[in-house]
C-alpha cells in the first residue's frame, strides 16, 4: 500500500551505522528500535566521550551521510552518580539530493522507499555526551558540519548553560538579552513549586494561604 | 548609499507573530537580516517538569494556536515510546484523522494569512469560512474548537461520534471542491503571481543542512517525509504520497511553497476519506470513553535512566519532543521535556534568504515558509 520504509531494511542500516561507528575511539554505538504507536522503528543510539564528538561528528556527515541535526538537548544532573551534564543530539540521515535537471527540466526526487539499502536508508541517530562537575559545561560545536545546529547550539546555552567551543555568535535568542550572566532557567536549581490537586481543590482561590514571608518584619 | 540597520517588528504584519526581524538595507536592498525571537518564550519546558505525563498535554496544544493537535499528538507519541505502551489500532486510525484534519485548517490558516501578506485579501475570508467546517469536525472529535486536548497515552479521548464519518465526507467532498476556487483566485491573479513568483529561492540540500524540513523542502521537488521515512501511526495502509512541487533551477520560491501547500491539503483531505473506510470496526461503531477498543492502559511513571522520543511530520516540518525519565514524585513526573520546533529553525533560514531580495519581497518570503511563533518561543 502506501510508502513506507522496510522495517527489516532500517534495521540492517542502523546495524551497520552502529558497527562502523563504534570503531571511533570513546564511542560506543548500538542498535536501538523504538516502539511507539502500533510501529517499530529502528534508530542507533550511541554515547560518545566529549573529546571524540568532534571527530565523530566529522565521519558522520562526511562518511555516512548524516546531512541534518534535528536537535540538541542539554540535560542538567545535579544529583546523578556518572555526570552532571549530559549533552544529547538527535541528528538524521535524509538524504535529500538537489533534483537533477534532464534538457533544462528538474525532475522531482521521487524516492522508492522498497529501493533504498545501506547508506540510504533514512535513519535516527541519538548521541549522548556525559560531561563532568564542572561550573562551565562545554562541548565542541558542530554549527560549521550542520548550520541546523547553529539556533539548537545557542538556545542549549541560553537554557541549560552549556557552551560550545568554537560556536560564532553565541547570545540569548529565548531569555531576555538582559538576562543576568550565569542565569539559566532550565539548570535544576531553580524549582517550580507544584500545585497538587487537593491543594487546588479544597483552595481554589487561595484565600486560607499565607504569604511565604508572613510574620516577619519587611 | 549607506547601508542602516532597521527593526520589523515586534508589531507588523509579517511577522504572524511577537519577534523582530533586524534587517540591514542599502537602499531598497537587504544585505543582512538577524532575526531577534523570544518575545513570547513561556517557559513550557520547565513547566513540564513539574507536570505528570497526562497533564503535559494541555500544554503542548497550546505551543501552537493554528496546529494543536499536531503537537498533542507529536508529545503523546513521545510519551508512549518512554512508558512502553500499545496503542490498538482503530485508536491510531482515529488519530490520524484528527491529525490530518488540522493539517488541513492549519494550512487553511496559512493560506488565509498569507493572502493579505501579498495583496490579496478576498482570500482571507475563504479560507477561514472552510477552516470553520475542519473546526466543526475537531469540536466533535475534542470537544473543543481550538486547543482540543484530544489524544490520551495508550489512545484517545474519545471515539467517533454517531454520524461523524457522514458529516465528514460530506464536508470533505465540498471542501475539495472549493480548493479549486483557491486555485483560480490566486493563480489567475497578476498580483499574486507577481509577487510570489521568482523571490525567496531555497534549494533542498542547503534547507535539510540549515534544518528546514517539511513542506518548504518538499517544495523545492524531494520527496523527503518523517511519515515515510520514519514510519508511525497507520500511513503505511493508506494510498498516499508525498505532495511534491516541481520547482525551477534554483530550487523553490515563494510560489512553489504555496502549491505543495494546496497540494497537501487535497493529500490530507484524501487520507482521511480513506481512513474512514478502512477504520478497523467501522466508522459507525460507538465505542464508549475509556474502552480498550481506543485506549490501552499505560504506567503512569517512568523510572530513572529512560528516555523516549520521536520524530513527527508537523504541519510545519519536523517537530520532535525528547522525554528524560525520572523526575520527581519517583518518575510520576519527567525529569527533563525538549521539544524541537521546526519554525524556530526555519526562521533564522527564512532571514538568510530574503538576503539580495527588496524590502517589498520580505513579507512575501517570510510567509511562504509559514511561521507561527506559539511554538518558535515555547
Amino acid at each position: 500500500m502506501g510508502k513506507k520504509i522496510s522495517a527489516a531494511g532500517q534495521q540492517k542500516a542502523a546495524e551497520e551505522l552502529a558497527k562502523a561507528i563504534s570503531s571511533i575511539d570513546g564511542v560506543s554505538a548500538e542498535l536501538d528500535s523504538r516502539a511507539s504507536g502500533t510501529q517499530v522503528r529502528h534508530t542507533v543510539s550511541a554515547t560518545s566521550t566529549p573529546d571524540s564528538w568532534r571527530e565523530l561528528a566529522e565521519t558522520l556527515a562526511a562518511d555516512h551521510g548524516v546531512d541534518y541535526c534535528s536537535m540538541i538537548t542539554g540535560i542538567h544532573w545535579p544529583e546523578a552518580n556518572d555526570k552532571t551534564w549530559e549533552v544529547v543530539y538527535h541528528l538524521m540521515r535524509t538524504g535529500v539530493t538537489d533534483p537533477a535537471a534532464i534538457e533544462g527540466v528538474i525532475q522531482p526526487n521521487i524516492t522508492d522507499a522498497d529501493a533504498l539499502t545501506g547508506a540510504d536508508v533514512p535513519m535516527e541517530i541519538q548521541i549522548s555526551i556525559s560531561l563532568p562537575d564542572t561550573r562551565e559545561p562545554m562541548v565542541a560545536s558542530v554549527q560549521d558540519i550542520w548550520v541546523g545546529a547553529d539556533w539548537n547550539e545557542k538556545e542549549t546555552w541560553d537554557l541549560v548553560g552549556i557552551d560550545f567551543e568554537g560556536h560564532e555568535g553565541m547570545r540569548r535568542v529565548l531569555n531576555p538579552h538582559e538576562t543576568p550572566v550565569g542565569y539559566h532557567p532550565l539548570q535544576k536549581q531553580h524549582k517550580l513549586r507544584y500545585h497538587g490537586f487537593e491543594e487546588m481543590y479544597d483552595d481554589a482561590q487561595g484565600y486560607m494561604r499565607k504569604p511565604a514571608d508572613a510574620g516577619k518584619i519587611k | 548609499m549607506a547601508e542602516m540597520w532597521i527593526s520589523m517588528g515586534p508589531q507588523h504584519p509579517m511577522t504572524h507573530g511577537l519577534w523582530t526581524l533586524k534587517i540591514k538595507v542599502d537602499g531598497e536592498t537587504v544585505v543582512d537580516t538577524e532575526p531577534d525571537l523570544g518575545y513570547i518564550h513561556r517557559g513550557v519546558e520547565k513547566i513540564c517538569e513539574a507536570r505528570d505525563f497526562t497533564q503535559i498535554t494541555t500544554y503542548c496544544d497550546r505551543l501552537c494556536y493554528a496546529s494543536a493537535n499536531t503537537w498533542s499528538h507529536s508529545y503523546i507519541y513521545a510519551a508512549e515510546d518512554l512508558l512502553g505502551v500499545e496503542v490498538p489500532e482503530r485508536a491510531e486510525y482515529i488519530r490520524l484523522i484528527a491529525v490530518e484534519l488540522q493539517r488541513i485548517a492549519s494550512h487553511l490558516m496559512w493560506l488565509g494569512a498569507y493572502g493579505p501578506d501579498i495583496g490579496n485579501l478576498s482570500i482571507m475570508v475563504w479560507c477561514l469560512r472552510e477552516r470553520e467546517m475542519m473546526m466543526d469536525l475537531l469540536q466533535e472529535l475534542g470537544g473543543s474548537r481550538m486547543h482540543y486536548n484530544f489524544p490520551r497515552i495508550g489512545g484517545v479521548k474519545r471515539d467517533l461520534p454517531h454520524g461523524f464519518s457522514q458529516r465528514a465526507q460530506a464536508k470533505l467532498k465540498l471542501f475539495l471542491n472549493r480548493i479549486q476556487e483557491y486555485e483560480a483566485l490566486f493563480d489567475e491573479s497578476t498580483v499574486f503571481l507577481v509577487r510570489s513568483q521568482g523571490v525567496g529561492y531555497a534549494k533542498p540540500e542547503e534547507m535539510i543542512n540549515h534544518g528546514v524540513s517539511g513542506p518548504n523542502v518538499r517544495a523545492a521537488g524531494v520527496d523527503y517525509d518523517v511519515r515515510w521515512a520514519h514510519p508511525y501511526s497507520v500511513y503505511s495502509e493508506l494510498d498516499w504520497q508525498p505532495s511534491v512541487e516541481r520547482s525551477s533551477i534554483k530550487g523553490a520560491d515563494c510560489y512553489d511553497r504555496y502549491r505543495v501547500r494546496v497540494e497537501e491539503m487535497r493529500m490530507s483531505a484524501s487520507m482521511v476519506l480513506q481512513a474512514l473506510d478502512k477504520i478497523p470496526g467501522g466508522s459507525e461503531t460507538y465505542h464508549e470513553p475509556g474502552d480498550p477498543k481506543i485506549i490501552a492502559k499505560a504506567p503512569s511513571r517512568a523510572p530513572e535512566g529512560t528516555y523516549g522520543s520521536h520524530h513527527f511530520e508537523d504541519s510545519r516540518g519536523e517537530s520532535m519532543f525528547y522525554l528524560a525519565g525520572g523526575g520527581e514524585g519517583r518518575g510520576k513526573m519527567p525529569y527533563r521535556v525538549s521539544i524541537r520546533s521546526p519554525m524556530f529553525i526555519t526562521i533564522p533560514y527564512a532571514a538568510k534568504c530574503m538576503i539580495g531580495y527588496k524590502v517589498a519581497d520580505i513579507p512575501a518570503i517570510m510567509g511562504s515558509f509559514d511561521p507561527c511563533i506559539g511554538e518558535t518561543d515555547r
